[in-house]
């Protein structure tokens, strides 16, 4: 090969190990910082690498700090809200796929249209009704927004329409209730889009920011982005380093779901999700 | 095939009274003067909320903020998008590891890459630490009303690119192999080739990551509200920040929903020319 066609074949290789090291390079920091002790940041070079390591950050977590509160509260919205935005998605994907009913072409076009919808537009009368129904400051109200997601409907929706009825008609003439071909048949043959689903749906409902910041207003009721954003605001002095170990905590799952699934996310990017 | 849609009604009554529902309230806010503490003097005022934005100083400098953080950003994440998914595209082993390193960051909390970013900004931050070691002054990234929203831009940029360079590379591998392969054999160079063949191929594709990223971008928030919270001396006021400003601190919240309608209308205007300029082809699916 010649000199010039294998400069042609590395230089590609040098330019995204510099793109793979920018962007890793924060979170390592984070990581880094996170896992030593004390509050402050390492300033100099020196003190950057030389520090020594320290659990301390985490221990204080775990040991009743507000942010072990806000990881719980995290699981639970997210635990509860993604099993059934799956079965949902599921249910009606399966229902836009196969039958026909009344209104099914206008809800297939608000549904699409909800995917680019700015969503600050329905945060106020959110807000207003969860306070009308009484149900600010609770779990209801973290959850409830997120089973309106239609990304998770629309992607199965498509995925039954390219999936053959055949085995859903034998098990109906095989006299199977709905009910049953549901439970016993469909949902075991979506395995692979309910994935997708699953884990699109997860990473929106564990980031999401800006409805839970509003449909809560005390410190026990916030999720962990909204409560690391707003202990970040204290009057005090940050102390970063218990801020990046919850920056971490929160990071952890989604490292975790991107090591599984990460083919299964851009799957769900590239269909649209409307993250 | 006839049977009954029982299984739409779950998700269907969900998305009406946690979707359908607030979007149509919105619709009715905008028109009003409402504020939730003062419920006796809530009333129907037409336009008012909407004359007022048009005509309110801090709506405009809003609005401007949004336009200079979009058009900043927009150029620098496309032109990084397009280079990342080139080099992912042409290199063969290792391809796996560089995409999941690119794509990464998109899949992280805003929140959690705001305050990363915050810690490397501050005062006594890493950023201005190496400033300091190299002899040079340190520079205020957030407090100066100059700077902060460039800083702002810049994590965003970081924060963003690896994303839509995943949409663009999957739109270079819909490209036909052999076309690549003949276009080689016929001895143009790989500048030509991306000028002739990828580009043209590409255009739809990158004209919707174009109209996609100024929707999103047009959304801006987490960062400010982490980060800044709209300051110093206002320089970071986003659209959203101040709409969450009238609504959550001011408790306008008529004058916010109708904030909330004028960003729905500039975003179903983008959608209207991107219709127009790939003539059909709705948004919701690229490639």
């Amino acid at each position: 090969m010649s000199r010039a066609a294998s400069a042609a074949r590395a230089w590609p290789y040098a330019a995204l190990s510099a793109v793979a090291l920018l962007s890793l390079a924060p979170l390592l920091y984070m990581a880094r910082v996170s896992l030593s002790p004390g509050g402050d940041l390492p300033v100099a070079p020196a003190d950057w690498f030389g520090r020594p390591f320290s659990l301390e950050h985490y221990r204080d977590l775990w040991n009743g700090g507000p942010m072990a509160r806000f990881t719980l509260n995290s699981l639970i919205v997210t635990c509860v809200a993604v099993p059934i935005q799956i079965l949902l998605a599921a249910a009606a994907g399966h229902a836009l796929a196969r039958s026909r009913f009344l209104g099914k072409g206008a809800l297939l076009a608000l549904a699409t249209a909800f995917l680019v919808l700015p969503r600050q537009v329905t945060l106020i009368p959110l807000y207003l009704l969860m306070s009308r129904l009484g149900l600010l400051d609770t779990y209801a109200a973290l959850i409830l927004p997120h089973l309106a997601e239609p990304f998770g409907v629309l992607f199965m929706a498509h995925y039954y329409q390219t999936m053959s009825p055949e085995l859903e008609e034998a098990a109906r003439t095989d006299g199977l209730s709905g009910r049953a071909i549901f439970w016993r048949i469909l949902l075991p043959l979506s395995g692979p889009g309910l994935a997708v689903v699953g884990v699109n749906g997860f990473l929106t409902t564990w980031n999401s920011f800006l409805h839970p910041l509003v449909l809560t207003t005390s410190e026990s009721m916030r999720t962990l982005p909204v409560g690391l954003a707003l202990f970040a605001q204290s009057e005090f002095a940050v102390d970063w380093g218990a801020l990046l170990a919850g920056s971490s905590v929160a990071t952890i799952p989604v490292v975790l779901a991107f090591a599984f699934f990460q083919r299964q996310i851009v799957e769900g990017v590239l269909q649209g999700s409307g993250r | 095939m006839r049977r009954p849609a029982t299984g739409i009604l779950p998700w269907a009554v969900c998305f009406g009274l946690f979707g359908l529902l607030p979007l149509a309230a919105a619709f009715a806010l905008s028109f009003q003067d409402y504020n939730p503490l003062r419920p006796d003097l809530v009333r129907w005022i037409g336009l008012g909320n909407y004359g007022r934005a048009l005509s309110s100083p801090s709506f405009w400098h809003a609005l401007r903020t949004t336009a200079i953080f979009v058009a900043g950003t927009l150029p620098v994440t496309m032109a990084l998008a397009y280079l990342v998914s080139g080099w992912l595209a042409r290199i063969g082993r290792g391809e796996g590891f560089f995409r999941a390193a690119v794509f990464f960051p998109a899949t992280l909390s805003m929140v959690v890459i705001s305050l990363v970013f915050k810690s490397l900004y501050a005062e006594e931050g890493l950023w201005n630490a190496w400033l300091a070691a190299a002899g040079l002054a340190r520079v205020h990234w957030l407090q100066d009303p100059g700077l902060a929203l460039p800083s702002i831009m810049l994590m965003d940029v970081w924060a963003s690119a690896g994303y839509y360079a995943i949409l663009l590379l999957a739109a270079r591998k819909t490209l036909p192999r052999e076309q690549l392969e003949a276009a080689r054999l016929e001895g143009l160079s790989a500048w030509t080739v991306e000028r002739r063949i990828v580009l043209p191929h590409l255009r739809p594709v990158l004209l919707f990551v174009v109209l996609l990223n100024t929707i999103r971008s047009f959304q801006i928030f987490i960062e400010v509200f982490v980060l800044t919270r709209g300051g110093p001396l206002e320089s970071t006021l986003t659209l959203v920040y101040h709409l969450y400003e009238r609504a959550f601190y001011h408790f306008e919240m008529g004058y916010a929903s109708a904030i909330a309608y004028l960003l729905l209308a500039f975003v179903g205007l983008v959608l209207l020319i991107q219709r127009r300029l790939l003539g059909g082809s709705a948004a919701g699916t690229p490639a």
